[in-house]
């Protein structure tokens, strides 16, 4: 008989201990994979969002703006240049950005915002805020008019808690109103009819208009057509100071970016601040985000920028959130930590018992010629296979549920999904897919077996037979 | 008998005698007007990168009100500011907006300069919120000058701890004027050249302001024209006129 068909045997021969044991193992496993992928999806999520929206995986800079993002540190922009960064093989677009702070007034109102100026037709083959225009709100008049069609249950509640809200797409009118799947046909028409909202975007030939954030457009009380002032300081000390019409209203996923969006043509954002020609950055769209595709496209247009300007990536443009993301990464991992702690002490309990139990048994085969190390080997060889059980089946009973995660995130509805967004998440649960993180888990619940097989097979070795006999 | 001595003993002996207070006195009315005054000036802000000019004509009356109009780069032109007592309010035509500068943007630099706006508000409290001390004598510039040290009184509202400045015995101009913030510590250098007569008095005509924390930092102020003490009514210092006024 061979080793393992022994140890497999012995498995079976108590076959609670073994179950018990591989059931708390594999609960373990199966926690910690479900929680991590949640939680790295989130992260995932959360960078993919921001570099989406706002900084692009690459951009191009002055030197000195990283450290201190001031007006004064922006560069002419050289046409030549933007041809050869366009040129590379990983780079699918260039679009330069005049950005500064300025003050936003309408009637009595005023609030700090951040003006960005773009060229509209440019910047919609990077980061598309186009998508962000408000497509819907619930105004109260739209409210009423919708409580008087038929309507789920659910939705008519919903509907008063979520007045004056206003929504991008249909998915998250669907989500944050709770309307079901069977219904979606029947419902989406009526909001298409009631609730629908008036908006524009800016053209590369506008001049004078501007696009605002929902938050910033609600708080200044000014909508599509009227006028919003911004005053400020421009380049060298200037004074930035002109009237501008209200073309169009975005809803950008942060609310700090929301309530301080104002977002201008390029042209203009150059006549406000004084600064002809001039970008503070320009961002680098790319085809191939990975990790390594990034570095290696950074390190390639780093040899043609020269000085004075720098390429910078999106880690470095977001240290502070990274930072962020990455303590509370920590914090994520410590719990999973202390829960696999919790069952390392199951393990070893289990196994303390066993050894105790068999004691008897062990004496009687080195009694009747075992040798030692063979008895060590087939007893590790148990642990092994209750312990790659319990991972086996963890992985088993987490995979259904990360891939669903993936495919079909689970969004959350009323008043859970504007807790999300009013911290400026998007309310999904969204999954990472399968990736180191796996293997982790396998490590640790090797390294545990590994800690409870030496014991054992210490006390093999130690064990004085002619007691163990007697026991 | 008693009346000529007392005569004797009390004529004036020259500047020697004044007070530090009066000294002060004399030196801010000299060069402020002691009524009202007008006066075209233009400001040169340095920094380590660039460098900028405006230009402006300014109208005040007392140590109360004040208007100043910016007549160039094109890009600024038409900007007005007002100063009533306490208060002061800006205009931009571009815009058409009258904004009172509230007290958070006091310590900013007016139009960008090291000359922040609470400067221009409280410039002409030197004789009542400060006490004045003669502490000597010192040649600036070839000229002789009181030295003199203001100290902020304890119920004044001023931004400064205390101010030494270095007043021009026989022409009562502050040549040179350092001041220190409430823990002692150096923020400005302000330096009086250019001296000559402009509309009948002996004044500086350039004025340097120097910050002490900032390396290659720097404002100067040049008078190209003044006239002391010209006909104004407080009505004149109004909100539509800083709208109106050319």
């Amino acid at each position: 008989m061979k080793d393992y068909q022994l140890a497999w045997r012995n498995l079976w021969r108590n076959r609670r201990r073994t179950l018990i044991t591989a059931a708390s193992v594999f609960f373990a496993v199966f926690f910690a994979l479900v929680m991590r992928s949640f939680q790295l999806g989130t992260y995932e999520k959360m960078y993919r969002d921001v570099i989406e929206s706002y900084t692009g995986y690459l951009q191009l800079q002055h030197t000195d703006y990283i450290d201190e993002s001031s007006l004064d540190n922006g560069f002419i922009i050289d046409p030549e240049l933007i041809s050869m960064i366009e040129g590379d093989p990983n780079v699918t677009a260039v679009i330069p950005k005049l950005e500064s702070f300025a003050l936003a007034a309408a009637g009595s109102r005023t609030q700090g915002v951040m003006v960005i100026g773009m060229d509209p037709e440019n910047e919609m083959k990077g980061l598309n805020i186009i998508n962000r225009l408000v497509r819907y709100r619930l105004t109260p008049e739209a409210v009423e008019a919708l409580k008087a069609e038929s309507l789920p249950d659910r939705t008519g509640k919903l509907l008063d808690v979520f007045v004056n809200e206003s929504f991008t797409d249909e998915a998250s009118l669907i989500s944050i109103l709770g309307i079901g799947r069977p219904d979606t046909s029947d419902v989406l028409p009526l909001f298409r009819k009631h609730a629908a909202f008036k908006n524009g975007y800016l053209t590369s030939a506008d001049s004078g208009y501007a696009v605002i954030g929902n938050g910033l457009s609600e708080y200044l009380h000014a909508g599509v057509g009227d006028t919003i002032v911004l005053m400020g300081q421009g380049y060298h000390g200037a004074t930035a100071a002109g009237l501008y019409i209200i073309k169009g209203i975005v809803l950008m996923p942060q609310p700090e970016i929301d309530n301080r969006f104002v977002y201008l043509t390029l042209d203009d954002a150059r006549y406000l601040y004084a600064a002809p020609g001039m970008a503070t950055s320009a961002i680098i769209s790319v085809r191939d985000t990975k990790e390594g595709d990034i570095n290696m496209t950074r390190n390639r247009l780093g040899q043609i920028t020269g000085d004075g300007l720098a390429i910078r990536t999106w880690k470095e443009m977001n240290a502070l959130l990274l930072n962020q993301m990455e303590a509370d990464n920590k914090s994520g991992a410590i719990m999973i930590g202390i829960l696999y702690l919790v069952i390392a002490f199951g393990v070893f309990g289990t196994v303390l018992m066993m050894m105790a139990e068999r004691r008897r048994e062990f004496g009687m085969l080195v009694s009747i010629g075992m040798q030692k190390g063979k008895l060590a080997k087939v007893i590790s060889m148990e642990m092994f296979l209750v312990g790659f059980l319990g991972v086996a089946a963890g992985v088993a009973g987490s995979l259904p549920i990360v891939f669903l995660g993936y495919a079909r995130p689970l969004r959350f509805t009323g008043e859970m999904a504007k807790m999300y967004e009013d911290y400026g998440f998007d309310p999904v649960m969204p999954m990472l897919l399968p990736d180191t993180y796996y293997l982790w888990q396998v490590v640790i619940v090797l390294l545990i077996l590994l800690i409870a097989i030496t014991f054992s097979v210490r006390k093999i070795f130690k064990m004085n037979v002619i007691n163990a006999v007697r026991a | 008998m008693q009346a000529a001595v007392f005569m004797i003993v009390s004529i004036p002996s020259g500047a020697q005698q004044l007070t530090a207070t009066e000294i002060i006195r004399k030196a801010d009315e000299k060069f402020n007007g002691e009524l009202s005054g007008y006066s075209v000036m233009s400001m040169t802000i340095i920094r380590p990168t660039w460098e900028r000019t405006v230009e402006f004509k300014s109208w005040s009356l007392e140590d109360d009100y004040a208007l100043t109009l910016i007549t160039a780069p094109a890009r600024e032109k038409g900007q007005t500011f007002l100063k009533r007592g306490n208060e002061m309010w800006s205009w931009n035509p571009a815009i058409s907006r009258l904004i009172k500068l509230p007290p958070s943007m006091m310590s900013q630099g007016w139009m960008g300069s090291d000359y922040t706006n609470d400067d221009i508000l409280r410039e002409s409290s030197v004789v009542n919120d400060y006490t004045h001390s003669v502490e000597g004598e010192e040649e600036i510039d070839g000229r002789l000058c009181h030295e003199i040290k203001l100290l902020a009184k304890d119920d004044a509202d001023v931004l400064w701890g205390h101010q030494v400045w270095w007043v021009d015995k026989k022409e009562f101009i502050v040549l040179k004027a350092e001041l220190y913030d409430e823990d002692g510590y150096l923020v400005r250098t302000e330096r009086g050249t250019g001296l000559k007569t402009m509309d009948g008095r002996f004044i500086p005509s350039v004025i340097e302001l120097v910050p002490a924390e900032e390396e290659g930092h720097k404002t100067i102020l040049k008078i190209m024209e003044v006239k002391f003490n010209i006909e104004l009514e407080e009505s004149f210092f109004s909100q539509q006129n800083m709208k109106t006024i050319r």
